[in-house]
């Protein structure tokens, strides 16, 4: 091994020994400031994205259209790509009235807030938005929809923030069940095969024998969700050794999330 | 050096697009990894210390993009995956003389193999912090798959990079005719 790789093996070594003894709030910051660094591509990234998918969409129905009737084919182009951008815009508005109508009517302080990315890792069921300190957003604030819980903050940096999913194993709810005197802890799970993940409602008593499409909210206990957040419908029930477990569907659709809002208080 | 340049700044873009990949559904929600790839061939192609800046680089970025902190809880501290990567790509210049003698097929079967070990590692640290490991199907697919795709795309990335090398003028891939 020749001198300039021992040398750089060396400063590999304290380099990485440096960053191997970082506390939490050392790695938070670091992580935001990575964050923040980056997030110019990622919004930029999120915008080419949608434009690639609306383009998609667009040739898929020029597909349709030849196949129809070929001596139309022209005309019915442009009329489709008409269409189409038409559809956008209304789905958009349609998109942006609904999130105004619950954010009047919500008791809770939300920003607004867009899907910039959705998770890159195998282990973690993350997505960033686009707010961030600037907003007043600050980790561990519960991330919410009109159709319930989606999750809470964790890295916060200027203009973007990482949120933790309710599907994911290490996003703890304090939950209880309608209809009966029943609490527990909803966890995500740790590998999901299917698109659409499952919740488990841990802790229950034995006896709980919870039906099918009984709802269950956030209890308020803990401190970090408010009570009252739709998190999931009980899809079964089974007893175990110790307690009883609820399978759960999200109330909310974690796959196809567009904009959401972050609690930041109450009104 | 140029080329050691443009090997960080594709690994940068790489870890952005990773963002906007879907996992692949038909797969048991296999994600798509494209920095080892570019990685591993940094590994065969560049010189050691080289080598070392861009798993440094590439751990860097990956630990601080992915990992989550929960509460005052780090699941993988920072530096696990520059470690790793470190390891595997040490690993893989030690295979630099098969490499240069244009063995694609190697790079790639390693670059699979590498990147499942990867997710592998990523899987038992957070399993031993939560108390809990177990393996289903589902694991061992969202272990093996992000290999399997990273050993077909590898060879497009060789043929890709390797121009690219070429291109730029760089000196290291010229040593091959020692070895023919």
């Amino acid at each position: 091994m020749s001198r300039t790789s021992i040398i750089a093996l060396l400063i590999f070594g304290a380099v990485l020994g440096y960053l191997l003894s970082f506390g939490p709030d050392s790695t938070r910051k670091f992580q935001a400031s990575i964050y923040q660094l980056i997030a110019p591509f990622l919004t930029s990234g999120s915008g080419i994205q949608k434009q690639i998918t609306s383009v998609r969409t667009g040739l898929k129905s020029l597909e349709e259209l030849e196949r129809d009737n070929t001596s139309l084919r022209v005309e019915n182009r442009q009329l489709k790509a008409t269409n189409q951008a038409l559809r956008d815009v209304e789905h958009e508005v349609n998109r942006l009235r609904h999130a105004l109508n619950y954010r009047e009517r919500s008791i809770f302080k939300l920003v607004p807030a867009e899907i910039v990315t959705r998770d890159s890792s195998t282990w973690w069921r993350t997505v960033t938005i686009n707010r961030g300190k600037e907003d007043g957003v600050e980790s561990d604030m519960p991330v919410v929809t009109d159709e319930g819980l989606v999750g809470k903050t964790t890295t916060v940096s200027a203009n973007i923030s990482v949120v933790l999913l309710v599907s994911d194993e290490n996003c703890k709810v304090a939950a209880s069940v309608e209809g009966t005197r029943e609490q527990g802890i909803v966890a995500g799970e740790r590998v999901t095969g299917g698109l659409t993940p499952m919740l488990n409602l841990n802790f229950l008593s034995k006896q709980a024998n919870l039906k099918p499409a009984q709802k269950a909210y956030t209890s308020g206990v803990g401190g970090v969700f408010p009570s009252g957040l739709l998190i999931g419908v009980v899809k079964d029930f089974r007893v175990r050794e110790l307690d009883g477990q609820a399978k759960l569907t999200p109330g909310v659709d974690l796959s196809h999330l567009e904009d959401v809002f972050v609690v930041t208080g109450r009104k | 050096m140029i080329f050691f340049v443009i090997l960080v700044v594709l690994v940068f873009f790489a870890q952005i697009a990773e963002f906007f990949i879907p996992p692949l559904d038909w797969l048991y929600n296999a994600h798509v990894y494209i920095v080892p790839v570019i990685v591993f061939y940094g590994a065969m192609a560049l010189p050691f210390p080289l080598m070392l800046g861009l798993t440094f680089f590439a751990g860097l970025l990956l630990d601080a993009l992915t990992v989550q902190l929960v509460g005052p809880r780090v699941e993988i501290s920072l530096g696990s995956s520059i470690l790793l990567y470190a390891v595997l790509a040490g690993i893989m210049h030690g295979l630099r003389p098969l490499f240069v003698r244009g063995r694609w097929e190697v790079y790639a079967v390693m670059t699979g193999l590498g990147t499942s070990a990867i997710v592998l590692a990523q899987y038992l640290m957070i399993s031993f912090r939560r108390g809990s490991v177990f393996f289903s199907r589902e694991v061992w697919w969202q272990i093996g798959g992000p290999g399997l795709i990273a050993m077909l795309i590898a060879p497009i990335m060789f043929f890709a990079l390797h121009w690219l090398a070429r291109a730029t003028g760089y000196p290291y891939l010229t040593t091959r005719d020692r070895f023919e």
